[in-house]
């Protein structure tokens, strides 16, 4: 096993046996519409893209999708993630950190898929999306000729970026 | 989004809640009572999971609840602790009076990912204490109020949940139901609490695919392709007609694509653009017709339009539409010479649904709009339409009573697709248009009343299409068949020729 992370820009990788895991500093998803929605106890599901790229904006070397789904445990006050697909996963009493965390770690490729020597360098795009928040999370009723109305539908297209967010680095080398 | 588990691990994933949720060892063993705070532990027990799993000290602490006297709180702390150490798992806790006064406790775990509910939302592992409904709640059938009281007393099914908003939303056509979950009044307790917005201001024009077959007038098709984006505030529609000959006097096929939104900063604010180019046919009954008649605008092979509109809503119910539709229509016997038909269109429409007590539901609608082809657009033909309609429906359980009128106006010279037409699958049904009126009419009148029971229905329509210089003559049809809001099997019947024809057969679905 080995572990070795490269800093560049605003994603680390390390490698895990043959599993290529990133790291994101502020590559925060729960907050803003989502954090809103799972206060109130919904739970929401994140569709993550890691994509390995040799070159930046160049072609796609490999890609990978993973979902997961969040719920907010009212009671206790932490959050819960449960990664969706085979075979499942499900980790509860996180902290809202911990928790998109635990989302990155469980968002793998195999080093081996990549054909990659040790000197040859690799960008990554990691991407995520909310796909299934409407309107009715963002929007209450009787709020859109009120004060707090005028407020939200100014702010709209800051929530709207808040479902979605991407993020490239590199150029990486395998360790 | 519930993932579906392989039904042997689904089976296994519920025995196992219902291990966990102590169901079976509170409904179906009177004699295991809740042990009484105090009363002295001789048993721990562990369900579903390791004591050795846990760190040693926390299994110090389980172990030395043997002879400690039952705390119900102490307990939870400990069930607290497991869950902190394994935060894979929920645990929850048990306490069962033994016949000579002690307790025996038993720990019952298992992991959140066996168990699709827990997976989906961890808040499922806690009891529903209430369930709300925010919006009109008058308007929800007595028979889904009392479902979503099920969910009370119980742990949060959360699929169950998703089939009752499900089945709100098809109670309340057009409204955006949602869900959230709050705290209860109690620790573990949850309310859950069904949100109903309002129906949007604005709607999308409802898709025309149909498949419909008329005795007399043969097959027509169409169909639309609609394309959603943007959390339903805009959308894309594509259209392919095939030989529809049921609308108006022309048969035409061709395709359409529009592009609706309906909130443009507002909500008050919608716009739609069409774009439509058909092949037109003509039946040998209108060209006959047309021989002998003056006055009425050539036949045309093609027709290309372009329609922009804009729709202010004043409220839910009552909107306003203005705008311009540009047609371009290629001479049949002189082409490819062509002639506009370039009209402004305005419209108003209203419409208003009441619900009731006892399942009754009352749908009225009424629009009035006109088409004003004028010289300053730039057409060749020069007209005004308008056309008012309005339609009532009252349901009550499986009964339908549906009564509708239209009335049309025509001035100047308007293209035959502007023109009135009756006799086809949903006016004077039993009549065949081409021998009422074969060149349409400048003046319509048509009114229905309909009858249905477990969508076996009866109609009576009533309707007259003629000529300014012409004489009015009402006709009336009845018939009978299997009518429901996409699908109809229909034998009409013409009550007033005078020629010797017998009943129309139509059938058809719309979607």
């Amino acid at each position: 096993m080995a572990t070795a992370p490269l800093v560049a820009q605003a994603l680390t990788i390390r490698t895990v046996a043959d599993a290529l895991h990133v790291q994101a500093r502020g590559f925060s998803f729960i907050e803003g519409p989502v954090l809103t929605r799972l206060r109130e106890g919904r739970s929401v599901r994140i569709d993550f893209e890691m994509t390995v790229l040799s070159k930046p904006e160049g072609p796609v070397v490999k890609q990978m999708m993973q979902g997961f789904t969040l719920s907010f445990d009212l009671w206790e006050e932490r959050y819960a993630v449960s990664r969706i697909g085979s075979p499942p996963r499900s980790i509860s009493h996180l902290r809202p950190r911990d928790a998109e965390t635990w989302c990155l770690e469980n968002l793998t490729l195999p080093v081996s898929s990549l054909g990659f020597s040790r000197d040859t360098p690799f960008w990554i795009r990691l991407a995520y999306h909310v796909p299934d928040i409407g309107p009715e999370a963002s929007e209450a009723p009787g709020e859109r000729y009120t004060l707090r109305g005028l407020i939200d539908r100014l702010s709209r297209r800051r929530e709207e970026a808040d479902l979605a967010k991407s993020v490239d680095a590199g150029p990486f080398r395998l360790p | 989004m519930a993932r579906r588990l392989p039904r042997r691990r689904r089976m296994r994933t519920l025995a196992l809640l219902f291990v966990i949720l102590g169901l079976p060892l509170a409904a179906a063993n009177a004699q295991e009572a809740d042990a009484p705070e105090g009363a002295i532990i001789d048993v721990v027990e562990m369900s579903g999971f390791s004591l050795y799993s846990l760190s040693p000290g926390l299994q110090k602490d389980i172990n030395s609840l043997v002879g400690a006297p039952f705390s119900r709180e102490g307990l939870n702390q400990l069930a607290s602790r497991i869950e902190q150490e394994q935060p894979d798992v929920v645990a929850a806790v048990r306490g069962v009076s033994r016949p000579d006064g002690k307790a025996r406790v038993i720990f019952l775990v298992a992991r959140i990912s066996d168990d699709t509910n827990l997976a989906e939302n961890i808040n499922a592992r806690y009891i529903v204490e209430t369930v709300d409904v925010e919006g009109p709640y008058n308007e929800i059938s007595q028979q889904l109020r009392d479902d979503l009281q099920k969910l009370v007393g119980r742990r949060l099914d959360t699929e169950e949940a998703e089939r009752l908003q499900e089945r709100l939303r098809t109670e309340l056509p057009g409204r955006a139901v949602a869900r959230r979950i709050s705290k209860g009044s109690q620790t573990g307790r949850i309310r859950v609490v069904f949100e109903i917005f309002e129906e949007p201001w604005i709607r999308f024009v409802p898709p025309k695919s149909k498949l419909v077959y008329h005795s007399q007038q043969g097959w027509s098709g169409v169909l639309d392709i609609p394309i959603t984006a943007s959390h339903s505030r805009h959308r894309f529609t594509a259209g392919v007609v095939f030989n529809d000959i049921d609308d108006l006097i022309e048969e035409y096929s061709g395709f359409r694509l529009a592009f609706e939104s309906r909130v443009i900063g507002t909500e008050r604010f919608g716009a739609r653009l069409e774009f439509s180019r058909y092949n037109e046919s003509w039946e040998d009954a209108t060209q006959t017709a047309l021989a002998s008649s003056s006055g009425i605008p050539e036949l045309y092979r093609n027709r290309l339009t372009f329609e922009p509109t804009a729709t202010f809503a004043f409220n839910s119910s009552v909107r306003l539409s203005g705008g311009v539709s540009l047609s371009e229509l290629e001479s049949l016997s002189n082409s490819p010479n062509s002639q506009m038909a370039n009209a402004w269109v305005l419209g108003i429409s209203g419409d208003h649904l009441w619900k009731g007590s006892n399942e009754v539901r009352q749908r009225a609608e009424a629009s009035y709009q006109l088409r004003a082809a004028i010289d300053g657009l730039g057409s060749d033909l020069v007209y005004k339409r308008h056309l008012g309609q309005a339609r009532y429906q009252f349901d009550q359980g499986r009964s339908t009573a549906i009564a509708s009128l239209s009335l049309g106006y025509i001035t100047g010279d308007a293209p035959l697709f502007e023109r009135f037409s009756l006799g086809n699958s949903t006016t004077l049904r039993g009549w065949d248009k081409y021998d009422i009126a074969p060149l349409g009419g400048e003046r319509m009148f048509h009114s229905t009343v309909e009858y249905r029971f477990y969508n076996v229905g009866m109609f009576f329509d009533t309707g007259s299409v003629w000529d300014r210089n012409s004489d009015s003559k009402l006709r009336y049809s009845t018939g009978f068949g299997v009518h429901t809001d996409n699908f109809f099997l229909t034998l009409g019947f013409p009550l007033n020729n005078n020629h010797d024809s017998g009943p129309i057969f139509m059938a058809g679905v719309r979607f």
